[in-house]
């Protein structure tokens, strides 16, 4: 990988403090889940929240609170925050080659700040990942003939990220995700990335034949048997992995509700027989959360042109306003 | 930072021919094989004496990949302070880091900092360790593991998408990698035998295998596998599959064959999406022309009934699967 040569970077191998912790006392801080199993965390999205881009979005899901025994002070599990930004349609350089179609391009970056273990400002190969993931998601969605010879910029910033696991069952106190293929915790992050991005186009008006939106759901192998029953595990939706000591599977589905077609799909690990039945969750999750979409975006309409009739717009929107 | 493939170079009205005849029932692929069939290939393993375990593979179309293996011992890493001191009763939990598996892709003509081998060895790491097996493998003792160096080199330039290619041979050089025996005691430093012979192989005979990524399109209602680039070109989704064989403690139990093990799906952008229009004009909305009328990208994604027929093409007893995965085993056998 690049080296860093544009800053003056800090000691290499440096690890976040070890915090001196009775080992009888650290299984109590460790998080669990308080949510019902079809239950998502809740999601704030807004958009037009950057000015100067053509459009923008912002996405945070709720930091959950947990009850714990034994107090700490260091955050049980992290709440994902998400900002983008998409410029252009712009025209592509003089030098680049003729395209008929809308170029697309998605840099996916985490803030240095983001992780337990502090991140550099180099993309890493887990983001190049995340983008070329999220860039997948987006053009089955984007009318890319309309803008021959333009292109337009997805940003996304990271500020705060989804962990892997939970703190005390690292080793370095946060996997550094230097050289190493992300965890679970990348999941979410790419769900995330796919409800924001689609909520930035649309803001920025670029055409699109739908929203895709990001559902994650996972797996995990039942509390009772410690072999791999399928019959026996549990399907979650929007799974927090600081809350789950192990995850037998997980998938991330961008997926388009009207067209009722999946863009991108993401699947990790061993479903087994329950591969489909997963899929099925992680769109049940999509389906969620496009409704937090609908409202937000029909807010921000709202807001630029008060007269117009947004509910026949967004028919669905009633409906959650309602429901 | 799209990893797509290399452009082939197809007129919008060979594109459209290609749909065309792909989409008919049965289809009609541009090299006479059925949508289930492999190409050929020629592969061999344990070529290189340095390693722990190596193979190459080539494909009919001249494409050609070497990769080894490289076991080296690492110190691990210790937490002052949350250590939980090994248990007195011997049964330590082997638990191994996702770290300790690093894989690297070498390409022709593209940088180590490329989007395509940064893309390609995530995808293939990722089916690596999706199951915990490989990496509890490479815990030694609490203060040392195996470090696992995985290098790939594609020797030709990359012609059609190298996945497969580069998938295939990953999993003929870790079947035929083996580890030195220890033969200090578990909780000393690690001093191995020099016996070649006495080494245990790093997937036993009780395990599963190494996962091989496969790479399957559609087109239409038409499920493909092993799509060549011209195949590619008129793509409407591509996935890419990693599956392994199923445990042996499963294929005795069950009766008939049991189904091969599915570790991760992922969806690639598909070439086609960058290909020209057929019209100047252009279709005014939503779903593309198809048979008949003149080439469009592809729009949308994949439905769900579609892409559960692929999981069942690839996954299910005398699927794909089973056929790639039972010729490679005849290879290091």
């Amino acid at each position: 990988m690049m080296a860093d040569r544009r800053r003056i970077n800090g000691p290499a191998g440096t690890a976040p403090p070890s915090y001196a912790i009775n080992t009888s006392d650290l299984e109590k801080l460790r998080p669990s889940r308080n949510r019902r199993p079809e239950e998502l965390r809740k999601i704030f999205l807004k958009t037009g929240v950057t000015p100067p881009a053509s459009g923008s979005a912002y996405l945070e899901l709720q930091s959950p609170t947990y009850d714990l025994p034994v107090k700490s002070v260091l955050p049980p599990a992290s709440a994902l925050k998400i900002s983008c930004a998409v410029h252009g349609p712009k025209p592509l350089p003089r030098s680049a080659p003729y395209n008929p179609q809308l170029v697309l391009s998605t840099h996916v970056k985490f803030a240095p700040f983001a992780t337990r273990h502090r991140r550099g400002y180099i993309r890493d190969s887990t983001e190049r990942d995340l983008g070329a993931h999220l860039e997948n998601a987006l053009r089955g969605i984007v009318i890319g003939k309309r803008w021959p010879k333009s292109g337009v910029d997805v940003i996304i910033t990271i500020l705060e990220g989804e962990e892997d696991r939970w703190w005390g069952d690292e080793v370095s106190g946060g996997t550094t995700g230097l050289g190493v293929v992300g965890g679970w915790g990348m999941m979410n992050v790419l769900a995330g990335c796919i409800t924001v991005a689609s909520a930035a186009l649309v803001d920025a008006g670029i055409d699109c034949v739908d929203l895709v939106c990001g559902g994650v759901a996972a797996i995990l192998p039942s509390p009772d048997s410690k072999d791999n029953q399928t019959q026996q595990s549990i399907t979650v939706l929007d799974p927090s992995p600081p809350e789950h000591p192990e995850i037998q599977a997980a998938c991330v589905v961008g997926y388009s509700a009207s067209r009722d077609e999946i863009t991108e799909l993401w699947l990790k690990g061993d479903s087994g027989a329950a591969t489909e039945q997963l899929i099925d969750s992680a769109v049940a999750a999509a389906v969620a959360t496009r409704a937090v979409m609908v409202e937000a975006m029909s807010e921000t309409a709202l807001s630029k042109f008060p007269e117009a009739d947004i509910k026949s717009a967004f028919p669905s929107a009633d409906a959650v306003m309602s429901g | 930072m799209a990893p797509s493939a290399t452009q082939t170079l197809l007129s919008p009205a060979e594109l459209s021919y290609i749909h065309h005849s792909l989409s008919l029932s049965p289809p009609i692929r541009p090299d006479g094989r059925s949508p289930t069939e492999f190409r050929p290939l020629f592969a061999e393993t344990d070529i290189l004496p340095n390693t722990n375990g190596s193979a190459r593979v080539c494909f009919a179309d001249g494409s050609e990949a070497i990769a080894g293996v490289k076991a080296e011992v690492e110190r691990s890493i210790a937490r002052p302070g949350l250590d939980i001191s090994a248990d007195d009763d011997g049964e330590e939990e082997r638990h191994g880091e996702n770290a300790w598996v690093e894989m690297s892709i070498e390409i022709p003509g593209h940088r180590d900092d490329d989007a395509l081998p940064v893309f390609l060895a995530a995808m293939l790491t990722e089916a690596l360790l999706a199951d915990s097996e490989l990496k509890d493998r490479l815990w030694i003792n609490r203060r040392f593991h195996w470090k696992l160096y995985i290098d790939i080199l594609l020797l030709s330039p990359p012609s059609s998408y190298p996945l497969p290619l580069l998938s295939l041979t990953t999993h003929l050089s870790l079947l035929s990698t083996h580890l030195p025996a220890l033969i200090s005691d578990p909780a000393d430093d690690p001093l191995f035998n020099d016996d070649w012979h006495s080494a245990t192989p790093l997937y036993p005979p009780s395990s599963s295998t190494p996962p091989v990524t496969l790479l399957v399109t559609t087109i239409g209602e038409t499920i493909l596998l092993d799509p060549t680039p011209e195949e590619l070109a008129v793509a409407d989704a591509v996935l890419a599959l990693s599956v392994a064989a199923p445990l042996p403690s499963k294929a005795k139990k069950g009766k008939g064959n049991p189904q091969a093990r599915l570790l991760a799906i992922r969806t690639l952008d598909p070439p086609s999406r960058l290909t020209p229009l057929g019209t100047t004009a252009g279709p005014t909305e939503g779903a593309p022309p198809r048979t008949g009328m003149a080439w469009a990208p592809p729009q949308g994604g994949l439905k769900r009934e579609l892409l559960s027929r692929v999981i069942k093409a690839v996954v299910a007893p005398g699927g794909g699967a089973e056929e790639v995965l039972a010729g490679l085993a005849g290879v290091v056998a």
